[in-house]
């Protein structure tokens, strides 16, 4: 199957966020602001090399970065 | 002489042990035609393996409708709705964001989605805004992933706003 996102170099996981983000805001007032913090991340990451730790980032915005960098290139 | 009168006895013998355990059957072995189902969501589990007579999923393949002994599948889901025929002959409808449905071969069913609601948890007038504000940026310059962001949600509010109507 051939999906639209894929093809920008975004992952199922991002397509599921994504999908999950909009369900969440289309409820209801009570019931959105329970929801929406379910939607929320703060996990941050760092890339070790040559037992160098690297730069401290967020993992959200290191895989946005990744994945416009997949973005044009053939699924694999 | 001797041998031929084992084997005699053995010939009778057998069929008799092959046959009692075919013949035996109790109660609990009668086919049910009722499919469990488990719709569970990270932080909710909606249905925990509770029998239900039909569920209709929207699988990227296709709508479909799963009853008792279906055959063994797994099935990626469309945002959509999923509808419950439940025992007592009522149905219940639920708006998952996507996921998968697995059909295992002793008539279970398992749902898996990240978010799911019953319909009227929904406000219209919150879809439909939003359908405007994603189709302004689908049709932007914003970069690509922008842009493939905001036709996701197009295609959920979309589906939204169909089955609200």
């Amino acid at each position: 199957m051939a999906f639209a996102w894929k093809a920008s170099g975004l992952t199922y996981n991002k397509y599921l966020s994504v999908a999950a983000r909009v369900v969440r805001r289309s409820l209801k007032d009570d019931k959105r602001l329970a929801a929406e913090r379910r939607g929320e991340s703060e996990l941050r990451m760092a890339k070790w090399n040559n037992g160098k730790q690297g730069e401290h980032q967020n993992v959200a915005e290191a895989n946005a970065a990744s994945m416009a960098e997949a973005a044009g290139s053939p699924a694999s | 002489m001797n041998s031929l009168r084992i084997a005699r006895s053995a010939l009778r013998a057998r069929p008799a042990a092959i046959k009692a355990p075919l013949l035996r059957r109790g109660y609990a072995e009668v086919v049910s035609d009722k499919i469990k189902l488990s719709l569970a969501l990270p932080h909710q589990s909606v249905y925990k393996s509770q029998d239900v007579v039909q569920v209709n999923i929207p699988a990227e393949s296709g709508e479909m409708g799963v009853l008792a002994n279906h055959v063994p599948s797994i099935e990626q889901l469309k945002p959509g709705l999923v509808e419950v025929i439940e025992e007592s002959g009522g149905s219940k409808q639920f708006f998952l964001s996507g996921g998968f449905a697995i059909v295992q071969p002793n008539s279970e069913l398992s749902i898996n989605a990240v978010e799911g609601f019953p319909l009227e948890d929904f406000s219209i007038e919150s879809v439909r805004s939003q359908i405007s504000e994603a189709q302004k940026i689908a049709g932007g310059s914003g970069s690509e992933q922008d842009i493939a962001e905001a036709k996701i949600e197009l295609e959920v509010l979309e589906s939204l706003q169909a089955v609200l109507k």
